[in-house]
């Protein structure tokens, strides 16, 4: 958006909007705030319908930096706003009224680092157990506050008279992981419900800072585990792009087929899954063995089924031979007609429709106010995919489509992520054809690498939307702070909202339909 | 010596000897049936979704069954403390009296039915209300929310399709001017009554697949909802009652599908239980078949399309065979 | 009088048990996928008796621990292994299940290293994650804890 920094500048005096190069920062415009500008800005972003894409802190040891970064969902302009906080009285005003998804980010940023946002209706513990005594993303040792010591254990679902409460997991019959949510049930109606997280908190954050830009390549692929390419390849191009390191065409290529690839089997399981959340067993077990073909492929050329580390700095770990390309063919021709079966099988059945039809209805605004991502935002009508806003590795070689839903329910995600399984085919067989000769690695890549001070953001478009990563660099060998900004938690800060006053089976599948992976919202 | 013998023929040919054969014989059947339900759910299922199913254990996995019911057998029995004893022990142990009952008055063979009752079907009807009353038990007594919420559906449920399954087979009965089942099956000699009456065979069939809570109607078990309805705190042989009451009951709305509408033993050629036997196993096949593609419905819309669909349908199928009679 | 003797009741009842493992749906992380894919058509662990995943614990005997176990998740745990019946087994799945995976480091403040901390496990399935032919190795090893015989002869390796 051209002519942004005049109306910023207009609209709240004061403020100093300078523009950044894109290509080497990732978002286009920088200002720093002050707490009294802070709620003028936020109020402009939200008149010019940008939604907030990530709210993260850095610790830096003279004082606490909030990062907050606005976009729009067409024709990408990304603003980061940034605010200084004393770090021994941490205090910042709370986004929670006008953003909905602040509310959340707010709570994560108050348990990590103890700063408190006054106005926040609700500044309970989200991810970390009972037991935790200091504030575990600060550099030095700071143990949690009396006040917050009270709010540890604050977690207890009220019961009044005509309700009562349920919880639907952590152990859970069907494929959504480690999730719990509470839900306070009047009858078979549900009048509210609260997802408890923190159970699979695997501490990635504060181990991307003890560990160099290497040694946290496998953890990628841990944090969602059916992505696991598109994570790796958010990754690498982060550090590529922080560092300056070309990529070979041949790389770029090869990235984007097994991205691809990783993608439809995502989305298969997500298929199956789905069916067997709504009681269809059947298709579960049509899908895995569609996946275990790709998973075949891939196998041969990365050396993993499921948690894959395939990408480097530079390109990639070995380059990919006759099988693989034959293997793929084959796979594209299979799938091609295994389509008419999942047609017959699930998307015309009467039943199927009906528990799907209607259901779960997320309007434009809604998807704005939650920065909610990927299919879950195509469904509703907003025609926004990564891989087109801001291409990454070969995607602007390629032709494919972006398919949009009408009403934005359940049935419509359905019918999106089937469609981005064809364009993913169209994807792989013309970068099949496209696929250039030549090195698969770019040439002197530091065994140790020298970023520069500063800080990138990159993006891609994982299966379930917008993977969003912030590195800030201390010229040291290991980041300083990593922010993995991930779609499945977004996705979820509606699913509370959504499920008010419907009935459990519908709950269950606007779950469903949401396409969580709890280890990338837990990280 | 051989007065004894004699006194014992006399005895085995009495009525009550007859009786007694009879029972044990359906006990028999009933234990055997049920556990080859299991092995056959779980390899059509497997071929179904290409794979196989219990291989390993014995020859085509056959065995698997009877290992099931061993390891059951030597579960801990586990009473979770708070639960309402009286009704918790009597659940599982009730909603086996049903299944046995109605084995009593179902014609194998033209001479192989334990007692043929004169209101046979009534009978059978009656003792299956009862099959209500001990879910409700289980998930009263088993003091679990999941369990309560699985078992008052599963009322609602069985409450709603009982209605449909009478009104489907009120009209067979018109047209055999009988209740007992025996001479159900005699009329049918010339004309099946399912080509009489398709409309009443298929409202029963649905009624029947809600009323054994079997999927695309299995809500009361739903497990991505409800871990496991209402027998989530049974364990071992308590949860194993649960399990063959199920199967039984699934054979026993076949086997009256098969006397009403698919003319019982009546066949040439092969004996009578063979063609009762044949026919009431597809039927089962059917209803494995189903819970294997479909997906579950829900609740409202389970009960609109009972209160709805199914019983203005059957009521208007009663009215038009009543009129046609009269005529 | 005349002595009582058991052996044969208990060799039918641990070949019984052991031909008819039902594991409870306990899926953490990334092994659960795994774990999945073991049983379905391609690696079926219907075959061996074990294809009915119990959702409730009190139906279930056997406990396959896949992922990472955290500090919140742990109470959770043994609450579901307490819940189980006996006689029950625990297979820990995985590197996390085992001692903790990759995400031990220093300074770790949210991490069970290894499962068997919390409850007794009887077979460990080392992999990151393990493939699923590793998991029915798993599974056909305890089926010879439990009875004594392996099923399959041991295939040497190549090298």
């Amino acid at each position: 958006m051209s002519g942004i920094i005049e109306e910023i500048k207009a609209c709240v005096p004061g403020a100093g909007p300078v523009e950044v190069s894109y290509p080497e920062k990732g978002y286009h415009y920088a200002l720093e705030a002050s707490a009294d500008t802070l709620p003028g800005l936020v109020g402009f972003f939200d008149e010019k319908r940008f939604y907030l894409e990530c709210l993260l802190c850095t610790d830096y040891a003279d004082y606490l930096e909030l990062v907050y970064l606005f976009n729009t969902h067409l024709s990408p302009c990304r603003v980061k706003v940034t605010l200084k906080i004393d770090p021994q009285h941490p205090v910042a005003p709370s986004l929670s009224a006008i953003y909905a998804s602040a509310y959340w980010y707010e709570r994560e940023i108050h348990e990590f680092y103890g700063v408190l946002f006054t106005g926040h209706p609700n500044m309970a513990y989200l991810f970390l157990h009972d037991g935790i005594d200091h504030y575990p993303l600060r550099k030095a040792n700071v143990p949690v506050s009396p006040e917050d010591q009270k709010r540890l254990d604050s977690f207890k679902p009220g019961e009044a008279e005509d309700t009562f409460c349920i919880n639907l997991g952590p152990q859970h019959p069907s494929t959504h992981g480690v999730l719990r949510v509470v839900l306070k049930m009047d009858g078979e109606y549900i009048e509210q419900a609260e997802p408890v997280l923190g159970y699979l908190h695997r501490m990635h954050e504060k181990m991307a800072e003890n560990r160099s830009y290497q040694q946290f390549l496998p953890n990628t692929g841990r944090m969602d585990y059916l992505g696991a390419m598109s994570f790796n390849l958010g990754y690498v191009l982060a550090v590529e792009k922080l560092c300056a390191i070309p990529v070979p065409d041949r790389a770029k290529f090869v990235r984007i087929i097994t991205t691809e690839l990783n993608r439809i089997s995502s989305h298969l399981l997500w298929v199956g899954a789905y069916l067997a959340d709504l009681g269809a067993l059947t298709p579960f077990l049509f899908v895995f063995d569609d996946r275990e073909q790709i998973l075949d492929v891939l196998e041969g050329v990365s050396g993993s089924r499921l948690t894959y580390c395939y990408f480097r700095f530079g390109g990639l770990y070995n380059d990919v031979d006759d099988r693989f390309i034959a293997g793929t063919k084959a796979f594209v021709q299979r799938m091609w007609r295994r389509f008419t079966l999942y047609e017959k099988l699930v998307t015309g059945n009467v039943i199927f429709i009906n528990r799907t039809k209607g259901i779960g209805t997320i309007t434009k605004e809604q998807a704005r106010k939650y920065g909610v991502a990927g299919p879950v935002l195509r469904s509703a009508g907003i025609a926004c995919d990564l891989r087109k806003e801001e291409p990454y590795s070969a995607y602007n070689e390629v032709e494919f489509d972006v398919p949009i839903g009408e009403h934005g329910d359940v049935l419509d995600t359905y019918r999106v992520r089937i469609a981005e399984m064809e364009n993913s085919l169209r994807i792989i067989e013309q970068a099949l054809a496209k696929l250039p000769g030549g090195p698969f690695m770019a040439e002197k890549v530091p065994k140790k690498l020298k970023p520069p001070r500063g800080d990138v953001y990159q993006v891609v478009e994982t299966p379930r939307g917008e993977l969003g990563i912030y590195i800030v660099s201390d010229e040291s060998d290991g980041p300083s702070r990593m922010k993995w900004r991930v779609p499945s938690f977004s996705n979820l800060m509606i699913f509370p909202e959504l499920a008010k006053g419907v009935l459990l089976a519908d709950a269950v599948a606007i779950l469903g339909s949401l396409d969580l992976v709890i280890p990338e919202i837990d990280r | 010596m051989a007065g004894m013998v004699n006194d014992l023929l006399n005895i085995a040919n009495s009525e009550a000897g007859k009786l007694i054969v009879g029972l044990v014989g359906v006990l028999a059947f009933v234990v055997v049936n049920a556990l080859m339900l299991t092995w056959a759910e779980r390899k059509i299922a497997g071929h179904m979704q290409r794979r196989i199913g219990p291989k390993e254990v014995g020859p085509y996995g056959l065995i698997q069954p009877i290992a099931d019911a061993i390891k059951l057998l030597g579960k801990e029995i586990l009473t979770p403390a708070k639960v309402d004893r009286p009704l918790y022990y009597l659940a599982p142990t009730l909603i086996f009296v049903p299944v046995l009952v109605s084995f009593i008055v179902i014609p194998f063979d033209a001479s192989l039915q334990v007692t043929d009752i004169n209101v046979g079907i009534l009978v059978i009807l009656a003792f299956s209300s009862i099959t209500i009353l001990s879910i409700l038990m289980a998930g009263w007594g088993s003091e679990n929310k999941y369990s309560l919420i699985g078992a008052i559906r599963s009322v609602a449920q069985n409450v709603a399709y009982e209605i449909p399954l009478l009104l489907a087979l009120l009209p067979v009965i018109m047209l055999a001017n009988s209740l007992s089942l025996k001479e159900i099956v005699e009329k049918q000699q010339s004309l099946w009554f399912v080509i009489v009456q398709p409309l009443a065979f298929i409202i029963y069939f649905i009624a029947g697949v809600a009323e054994t809570n079997r999927t695309p109607f299995d809500l009361p078990e739903a497990e991505s909802e409800l871990v496991a309805g209402y027998h989530t705190e049974y364990s071992g042989m308590r949860f194993a009652l649960f399990f063959l009451a199920e199967y039984t009951n699934i054979f026993i709305v076949c086997a009256i599908a098969t006397i009403f509408f698919l003319g019982g033993y009546q066949g040439p050629v092969l004996p009578g239980i063979v063609w009762f036997l044949l026919k009431s196993y597809l039927l089962v096949f059917v209803i494995i078949w189903l819970r294997w593609t479909y997906p579950r419905v829900r609740f409202d819309q389970l009960l609109n399309f009972a209160w709805k669909g199914l019983i203005p349908l059957a009521f208007l199928n009663l009215i038009i065979t009543g009129g046609l009679l009269k005529i | 009088m005349f002595p009582v003797k058991f052996a044969l009741v208990e060799k039918v009842l641990d070949l019984a048990r052991a031909n008819s493992l039902w594991p409870v749906t306990f899926g953490l992380a990334c092994c659960a996928i795994e774990m999945m894919a073991a049983a379905m058509s391609r690696f079926d662990l219907d075959r061996f008796g074990a294809g009915v995943f119990r959702a409730s614990p009190r139906q279930a005997d056997l406990m396959i621990v896949t992922g990472t176990v955290t500090k919140k998740m742990a109470p959770v745990l043994t609450t579901l292994y307490e819940q189980m019946p006996s006689p029950k087994w625990v297979i820990a799945m995985g590197n996390c299940a085992i001692s903790g995976g990759p995400f031990v480091f220093e300074g770790q403040y949210n991490l069970v290293e290894g499962v068997d901390l919390l409850i007794p496990v009887d077979v460990y399935v080392p992999g990151c994650p393990p493939r699923p032919e590793a998991l029915l190795e798993g599974f056909l090893k305890l089926q010879e804890k439990i009875t004594g015989t392996r099923r399959f002869p041991r295939v040497e390796s190549a090298w």
